[in-house]
């Protein structure tokens, strides 16, 4: 301790009354008289050496010819071993115990699994260094014979000690002491047996003992719990998680301003069964239930299981196998929109965007897709229909079928219920009738006032017709589509005036 | 104490042809004992009783916020659609990048043989570890419900019938926070051995000697021990090294592997890293020099290596200024829309303020560290490293809350708003760190004294030849 550093104790204690002497130390107050006495003592011959310095002193391993350390080895068999575990782990957690699709990617993607393993093998490695220290030291170990004598505790200070063995074959307890003297040393001293005073008062073992055991108790209860089943109610920690606050019908509540527990429905919500299902089939389904009531039931629950209309029912109206049902079915005949300028601008706009690519802007069946079809000559390709023929009229084709058409698509033309709404389906209905009416139509249904404006477009677009066809063979193909849309535009505006007159 | 420099104490000076000393006045091996631990064994200072004190109660009041949110739910944060990752994310970047410094000096110096870091790596490696648990803390609660977080862990579970997702950064970030934190702790622990024996054979009270007794493991000084420690502490230090830089790397993986303009760009791992350094750098300078002088470690802790530390500080915040510049570039240069916006958006967005502040504290500030009077006056040192500290922390909110606030849907665009609980958060942790840091000053080594005394030990012996050469 630091009070004997004050006096300066320079006598040899070479009596050790009956206790066991370990071995002998010297002090030395320099590293250079340290290092310069453990070459001498190698040199003498003695081997069970050791000295104790307060810093690592470089080279007084070779001073003492102590041997290089296994230290390394040790780790490098701990680092691969983490490298083996992360590998293992990932590939078996994560490709064959439970695979996991993960972009796509393939199951052992080792990329992905080197982050993890760079860790893991760290740790390890870490671990090894640090566990491998201290069992290769001997450490812990808490009662050392060295320790006994006050004097050492400046080890760990600015003292500097020089040790050797009494199980040195060499060893002679007034030979070493002699020899030590001759380096200099101010302080020799043997190193006895530990003497009890020290040692760990015995209570603190139980102490040690109760704590270990009282520890387990938690992690016991725990495991139990955890493996028996018991008829007790489980226990709510977070009880508002378990048993979140609902509210019933009729209650009121503060989180809301109209402090109503049960909430109005979101604007446009359409409840269960409440389907106007002539709108969304155009089937007329009272005349239906009447005809064919297992279908009718059909058609409503699959509306009612937002299944798009369109699923079993374009089988259901597949020619080949049903034609008698198609026949008796009671399509709607009226439109169910109402017809106005506004309805058919926006059924001209989704025929536009749904239809025009197929059927052409003007419903002729010469879409920019059929031409294309042509040109390549596609062997499978059945042209569209063309939506003029007069077998697609109201008078044969109600206004319901053609919705159901366009719902459900027909033979090879695919079905657009998943993208256009029902009501912009009735629209482009609209749309289509009077696409018919204005290919047939005379130029007497146009009124009076308009006449005169119709003549003069006509006239601008076969002016415009004709600069065109003066123009290079190369660009009349596109031409002609042009002069295609304003025609139809010309002639839907026409009608839209007829229709809404 | 002043925070002047103390006559005869200035080592910044160099002259050719010779070691600048690091170990100032005549000291022995016997003043670094005394100087060191007196710190831990005279009478608490009455600064340091009221620090803990302030300290102390504001962890408390972190435990209250923790155990509240606990019990209400992750909604008494600001964390809110679109902006999920709010403050505790920003938080837990912040702290994880101040834990690197510690290492940082302890490793890669010491592989470097920078002696100068014997002083300094002990507290810093503190920091390190206080830091980690202050960083660790942040996605433990923020996983919403914090006591099933140890499904993170990958253990044969009854009840999941499922394994941890492992080509997640998330959890990548789990192993590589937990291996950095266990890593440090041993490194931290391991090298405090040799002192904590020299706390032991100093006590005179025997209970305070059992118990620095068991901590020092009954170390004795052995050559061979200390032969083995020292490939030991070799060894560690060549781990820690390569571990420090995979921390941050993997932490702005959590980011960059994700599709979120203004995170998904392959610069951050080197720019996260840089930034760490940067912060942590400035966080041991925050509190070494008060520490330094209210402690009386002047002479362990010269002002040369406050001067080397800025050096450091200056020339990673160059780096972190250098990447702000790439990002953008990068923005432009790339010509996506989205990261386009999202770049100018950060500068010129809603969050502009946050983002000026960032560069005025990150870029500008350290550039004044150019002018040496700057380096060696621990005043201004002190108050540019809080400024960085400062800016570093809103370095992490910019990245984290500008672009989780605007990205691909702007229908679903907010502004996010932090409650109470997250400023309580995140003052709370650092009360938690100083509280840590406090006490490790009381009762631990804060400096090392067996490598400072061989650090001594060489400079004593280049004398010698010196004066044995002339
Ligand atoms: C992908 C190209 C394509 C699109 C787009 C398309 N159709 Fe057709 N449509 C066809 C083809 C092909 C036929 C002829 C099917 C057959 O005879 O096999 C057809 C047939 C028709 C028929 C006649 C059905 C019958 O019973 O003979 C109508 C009416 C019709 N389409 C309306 C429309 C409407 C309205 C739209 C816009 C919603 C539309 N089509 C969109 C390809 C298309």
């Amino acid at each position: 301790m630091s009070d004997n550093t004050d006096s300066n104790d320079t006598s040899m204690n070479t009596v050790s009354g009956d206790k066991k002497v370990h071995g002998t130390v010297a002090e030395f107050t320099t590293v250079d008289s340290l290092m310069d006495a453990c070459r001498k003592v190698r040199d003498a011959g003695y081997q069970k050496t050791d000295a104790f310095t307060p810093f690592p002193v470089h080279g007084i391993d070779k001073a003492l010819g102590i041997k290089p350390t296994i230290l390394p080895w040790i780790v490098l068999v701990c680092g691969l071993t983490g490298t083996a575990v992360a590998l293992t782990m990932q590939i078996w957690m994560n490709a064959i115990d439970y695979p996991y699709i993960i972009s796509g990617k393939p199951y052992i993607s080792l990329p992905a699994f080197i982050p993890v393993a760079f860790e893991l093998t760290i740790l390890f490695a870490s671990f090894g260094t640090f566990f491998g220290m201290w069992i290769l030291n001997g450490l812990p170990k808490f009662s050392n014979p060295v320790f006994t004598d006050p004097r050492f505790d400046r080890v760990t200070d600015d003292r500097f000690f020089l040790y050797i063995d009494a199980k040195d074959p060499k060893y002679n307890q007034a030979g070493v002491e002699k020899l030590f003297g001759e380096f200099g040393s101010d302080y020799i001293q043997s190193v006895v047996e530990d003497d009890s005073e020290k040692k760990i008062p015995g209570f603190m073992y139980k102490v040690w003992i109760a704590v270990a055991a009282v520890s387990i108790i938690p992690l016991l209860i725990g495991l139990k719990m955890r493996v028996t089943n018991s008829d007790q109610p489980r226990f709510h920690i977070f009880f508002d998680m378990d048993f979140s606050p609902s509210k019933d019908a009729q209650q009121n509540t503060t989180l809301f301003a109209d402090t109503r527990a049960m909430r109005p429905d979101v604007p446009g919500t359409v409840a269960r069964g409440q389907h106007d299902v002539n709108f969304r089939t155009g089937i007329d389904m009272d005349a239906m239930a009447s005809i064919d009531g297992v279908r009718a039931e059909r058609l409503v629950r699959m509306l009612d299981d937002d299944q798009p209309e369109s699923a079993s029912e374009s089988e259901e109206s597949a020619p080949e196998t049903t034609k008698s049902v198609m026949d008796t079915t009671p399509w709607l005949t009226d439109n169910p929109v109402d017809v106005s300028e506004e309805t058919l601008l926006r059924g001209k706009q989704q025929f536009g965007i749904y239809c025009s690519v197929c059927h052409g802007l003007n419903g002729g069946g010469n879409g920019l897709v059929n031409r294309r079809a042509q040109r390549i000559l596609a062997a499978t390709w059945v042209p569209p229909s063309k939506l003029h023929d007069a077998s697609l009229h109201a008078d044969v084709y109600p206004d319901g079928k053609l919705f159901s058409t366009i719902s459900n698509g027909i033979r090879k033309m695919p079905g657009y219920s998943a993208q256009i709404k029902a009501e912009d389906r009735w629209a482009i209905v609209a749309y289509v009738r009077a696409l018919q009416r204005s290919q047939d139509a005379s130029i007497d249904l146009v009124p009076k006032d308009q006449l005169e404006k119709i003549k003069k477009q006509q006239a601008e677009v076969e002016a415009a017709l004709k600069a065109e066809a003066d123009k290079a063979n190369a660009g009349a193909e596109s031409a002609e589509e042009e002069t295609d849309a304003d025609t139809s535009d010309a002639e839907t505006s026409e009608d839209a005036k007829d229709e809404s007159a | 104490m002043s925070l002047a420099i103390p006559n005869g104490l200035d080592n910044t000076v160099e002259r050719p042809g010779e070691r600048a000393p690091l170990v100032l006045g005549d000291t022995t091996y016997h003043d670094i004992t005394e100087t060191v631990c007196q710190v831990a064994e005279r009478k608490p200072s009455k600064a340091w009783v009221i620090g803990f004190l302030i300290s102390f109660l504001v962890l408390q009041w972190f435990v209250v916020c923790i155990l509240y949110l606990l019990y209400e739910g992750v909604g008494v944060w600001g964390n809110r659609s679109p902006v999920f990752w709010g403050w505790p994310i920003v938080n837990f970047v912040f702290w994880v990048g101040i834990g690197h410094a510690g290492t940082l000096i302890s490793a890669i110096l010491f592989l470097f043989r920078q002696e100068w870091r014997t002083s300094i790596n002990r507290a810093a490696e503190a920091m390190t570890i206080f830091a980690v648990v202050c960083a660790g803390t942040f996605p433990g609660i923020h996983v919403g419900r914090a006591w099933l977080a140890f499904w993170l862990a990958p253990y044969p579970s009854l009840n999941l019938w499922m394994w941890p997702q492992f080509r997640s950064p998330l959890l990548w970030d789990v192993f590589a926070v937990s291996t950095y934190g266990t890593v440090s702790l041993l490194f931290w622990y391991m090298g405090m051995v040799p002192d904590l024996a020299t706390f032991r054979d100093r006590s005179k009270n025997k209970w305070r000697r059992m118990a620095y007794g068991l901590l020092s493991l009954g170390w004795s000084g052995s050559s061979r021990h200390w032969m083995r420690y020292e490939k030991a502490y070799a060894l560690l230090a060549a781990f820690a090294a390569p571990l420090v830089l995979s921390v941050h790397t993997i932490v702005s993986f959590d980011f960059a592997v994700s599709q979120v303009p203004g995170w998904h760009t392959t610069i951050f791992p080197p720019y996260f890293v840089a930034g760490a350094i940067f912060s942590g750098f400035a966080m041991v300078l925050t509190l070494m020099i008060p520490a330094r002088s209210m402690l009386g470690l002047e002479k362990l802790i010269t002002i040369r290596h406050m001067d080397n530390m800025c050096k450091i500080i200056l020339a990673t915040g160059s780096l972190v200024g250098l990447a702000y510049g790439t990002e953008f570039f990068i923005a432009w240069y790339g010509q996506v829309r989205e990261e386009k916006f999202a770049f100018t958006n950060r500068a010129f967005g809603p969050y502009w303020w946050a983002y000026w502040t960032m560069v005025t504290c990150n870029v500008i500030s350290p550039q004044l560290f150019w002018i040496k009077k700057f380096r060696t006056t621990p005043w201004i040192i002190v108050l540019i490293c809080i400024f960085v500290n400062i800016g570093m922390w809103f370095e992490r909110f910019v990245i984290t809350v500008t672009s989780l606030s605007r990205d691909y849907l702007p229908s679903a665009w907010a502004y996010f708003e932090p409650t109470w609980v997250d400023w309580s958060m995140l003052i709370g942790s650092f009360g938690m760190f100083f509280t840590l840091f406090l006490l490790f000053c009381r009762l631990m080594p804060i400096i090392n004294m067996a490598e400072t005394k061989a650090t001594l030990a060489k400079q004593i012996h280049i004398a010698h030849s010196n004066g044995e050469e002339h």
